[in-house]
């Protein structure tokens, strides 16, 4: 107070002086220097009062422009969170999000199994998410991709705490790593063939805890139970699965930071019938079909059905370091079987991949997909970035499945996988994907091994 | 707690199986009894911060000593009507205590979270403790301000809050145009004119009446503050007798701040018994006290004789006699569109 006074003061009363008091004894002939000098202090007087009035109303400006920041609805739109509405409390939102992804699918030397080279849209899948208060969350997920229309998520989740989450609806079951990755952003165009025996969606209801950021994460819920790769909206049985995962990240910083393992897995009975025999078919990474049960549209009657306990179990881990990541899995996969004139067989299906990436142009890896660091920009002289991968998976069939329960000379007993990709970030939500997969067999046909797959994929891919 | 000890000396001096269940019975019911600690939030307007922590403080020592429970109180402080509005909107607020009645009208009325009686429901309309409005002019008195008509006259510069947010604003507005009507000739029409040129001579409106205290007092704003009595005494009281002096108007407003429990969320947290004796304390010797100590003007009879000679003798008129009442004292003065909007314009 007394310094803006002084300031005041010293302006006025110096310059002033000079200026200012020769022109009031010219207009006050006959005034007295005590009489200028009251003059003078009753001009700075008010002129402080003017300062101190207008630091008061900028301040006073200031806190409402504050106050109704506070109380104002934003709507955003960035590529990492889409296109949102937001309360000012962030109780209230509403989010758009999207995935769309456009393949061109190219086979090479398929002589023997033929298939048409096309382009496709593979995924095509708007989504909305919502918080409702201060607990409740829900999202949902259809994808018109390939020309059907697929409602892969529909929950809602009610997160209680970090460390107590409920969530009901539609989702991914937790038990395999790759699987729970999204579809976003997986390495390679098509996930290993070690996802052909896990879950892809099914309905249930699940509690779930993140325990010190990540330090540890559990997920266990009840689930009407799919076969390998099932994506259900219903149960045809009584019975239900009961799945479960946990997963550890024990070293919050140092070179070990971005380690990550656990286990997941599943277990419950499932009871097909001939009609609905609630198995599984396998697929190579060129989404095409290299084993399936024995089944027969002209004699049905004696088509291999489930017929008991469904077991899943996948120890899994990552490692992010630098430009740097690895993740990899096993899966085993047990599923009781029965056929007409046969015993019922527990058969075991086992599969493992690894995966590797490496950020040519320096990005962080991680598990989401990466933000180039100067994104593509030809005017800029920017290019984006560039991550070079590879990946080897298999998966081997029970030996006991043959011949009863599926033909040798139509069905490897074995698939190998390698492959190499490079992957071409413009920015964060456009990527391109340039991938080549051989993939191997063990059996399959009457003459002896399967031809193998060989399997070029291009993908343009816009996710916000 | 009494019981207890003298249990144990029973066990000390014959333990026998009998005596030994007891202990186990005595200590298990007394467990069971304790009650549980418990936190009040008592939503309040703007000058009351140190009356309840001085109140806050002691009532927690009689709680704790009548019952056993350790009762918590947090504060909330602020403009009246901003605080009312706070409370609509999902502050949690176990008690009100707010500059006007109006302003817990609103929360029975819009939030629904007490009766529309809520007055009737504690001895003298549900205020215990009463205060008037006064000026502040600095020492000396420079600018010779005796009374209301001297704050519209060109020159004086007028420091008092934001009528649209603070309660004591609208005592302050009120008690003005309550002395216009009554000079020689007063009506309306010459009391908003009296209004609009004092309005004219205020050059910051801030959100409450702590904010206009700092204005005035802190940082050397204006030649006057229109303040509650007890906040004009308290910056007396704290910055000493030697930078400002009170002068009391020919006639002022008989100001009578509510409390009231919040029912609903006093019954969702469990707390409506300690909340109503809260606000019960107040009316108390000790309560009365405290109120008084803090220069509100006491209601019981023995407390204000006791502090008689710190209040100065004034001319009260009453909200209900002049205005009709604070439901049309809002609607014809404060609510949007009506006299202060067309009497106060920002930048003119």
């Amino acid at each position: 107070m007394s310094a803006v006074r002084r300031w005041v003061s010293g302006i006025i009363l110096t310059g002033g002086s000079v200026a200012i008091a020769p022109q009031i004894v010219a207009q006050q002939e006959g005034a007295t220097p005590d009489s200028v000098q009251r003059s003078l202090e009753s001009r700075v007087d008010e002129l402080d009062q003017q300062v101190r009035i207008l630091q008061r109303l900028r301040e006073l400006a200031a806190d409402s422009a504050a106050a109704a920041a506070k109380d104002k609805v934003t709507a955003t739109a960035s590529p990492k969170d889409g296109f949102s509405i937001k309360s000012a409390d962030g109780k209230y939102a509403v989010r758009l999000k999207g995935l769309l992804q456009t393949d061109g699918r190219f086979f090479l030397s398929d002589s023997a199994f033929p298939v048409t080279n096309t382009f496709f849209v593979r995924r095509a899948r708007p989504i909305l998410e919502a918080t409702v208060g201060k607990y409740l969350e829900f999202r949902v997920q259809p994808d018109f991709g390939q020309g059907t229309t697929v409602l892969f998520d529909a929950y809602s989740d009610v997160k209680v705490a970090p460390a107590f989450a409920v969530r009901a609806g539609k989702f991914k079951p937790p038990v395999d790593l790759e699987r729970l990755q999204s579809a976003g952003d997986i390495v390679f165009a098509e996930r290993a063939l070690a996802t052909n025996l896990a879950p892809n969606r099914d309905i249930g209801l699940q509690l779930s805890g993140d325990i010190s950021t990540g330090l540890f994460t559990w997920q266990a819920g009840v689930f009407n139970g799919v076969p390998d790769l099932g994506n259900g909206d219903g149960d045809i049985s009584d019975a239900k699965d009961f799945a479960g995962r946990i997963f550890l990240q024990p070293f919050k910083t140092g070179t070990l930071a971005g380690l990550g393992f656990g286990a997941g897995g599943s277990t419950g009975l499932e009871r097909g019938t001939t009609a609905v025999p609630a198995l599984a078919s396998y697929r190579t990474p060129g989404q095409q079909t290299w084993f399936r049960y024995a089944s027969s549209t002209t004699t049905p009657t004696t088509n291999v059905f489930a017929d008991g306990r469904r077991q899943r179990l996948a120890p899994q881990a990552y490692f992010y370091t630098g430009p740097l990541g690895l993740h990899g899995e096993y899966i085993e996969s047990w599923q009781a079987v029965s056929r007409a004139g046969a015993a019922s067989v527990k058969l075991k299906h086992t599969a493992w991949q690894a995966t590797g990436s490496f950020f040519l142009t320096g990005e962080k890896n991680s598990w989401k997909s990466a933000a180039p660091k100067k994104p593509f920009d030809p005017k800029a002289g920017t290019f984006g970035a560039l991550e070079l991968a590879a990946r080897y998976s298999e998966l081997s069939i029970d030996d006991a499945t043959f011949p009863i329960f599926a033909s040798p000379t139509t069905n490897p007993r074995r698939a190998k996988a390698y492959a190499i990709g490079l992957n071409w970030y413009l920015a964060r939500a456009i990527k391109v994907v340039v991938d080549y997969e051989h993939t191997s067999f063990t059996g399959g046909t009457a003459a002896g091994d399967r031809e193998p797959e060989n399997f070029v994929v291009t993908r343009v891919q816009h996710s916000f | 707690m009494r019981g207890t000890l003298k249990t144990m000396r029973i066990r000390l001096a014959a333990p026998s199986p009998i005596a030994l269940l007891a202990l186990v019975a005595g200590t298990g019911a007394a467990a069971a009894q304790a009650p549980k600690p418990v936190t009040l939030l008592n939503v309040s307007y703007d000058p009351t911060r140190e009356l309840y922590e001085d109140f806050n403080q002691q009532f927690a020592a009689y709680w704790k000593g009548k019952t056993g429970q350790e009762v918590t109180i947090r504060q909330s402080h602020g403009g009246s009507g901003k605080q009312a509005r706070s409370v609509i909107d999902g502050l949690q607020a176990d008690v009100v205590t707010l500059a006007l009645a109006y302003d817990i009208d609103q929360i029975a009325e819009k939030g629904g979270l007490l009766p529309a009686d809520w007055q009737k429901r504690l001895p003298d309309n549900s205020s215990p403790y009463t205060s008037t409005i006064v000026l502040l002019v600095r020492k000396g008195n420079p600018k010779h301000i005796r009374d209301w008509g001297d704050l519209a006259k060109p020159g004086v510069s007028v420091v008092t809050p934001n009528p649209k947010t603070s309660g004591g604003a609208r005592w302050n507005y009120l008690a003005a145009w309550a002395w216009a009507l009554r000079q020689p000739g007063g009506n309306d029409s010459t009391a908003k004119q009296f209004v609009a040129r004092l309005y004219k001579n205020v050059p910051v409106l801030d959100a409450g009446a702590r904010g206009s205290t700092t204005t005035f007092v802190e940082r050397g704003i204006g030649d006057v503050l229109i303040a509650w009595e007890n906040e004009a005494l308290l910056a007396i009281k704290e910055l000493g007798p030697g930078k400002f002096e009170v002068v009391a108007p020919s006639v002022s407003i008989l100001a009578e701040p509510p409390v009231a429990v919040v029912d609903k969320v006093a019954g969702k947290h469990g707390t409506k018994q300690v909340a109503q004796a809260y606000l019960q304390y107040l009316y108390t010797d000790a309560g009365q006290e405290i109120a008084a100590k803090h220069f509100y003007r006491p209601r019981l009879a023995s407390v204000a004789a006791k502090y008689e000679a710190q209040f100065p003798k004034l001319t009260l008129i009453t909200v209900d006699e002049v205005f009709g009442g604070w439901k049309k004292a809002q609607a014809t003065h404060f609510a949007d569109g009506a006299l202060f909007d067309q009497i106060y314009q920002p930048g003119r």
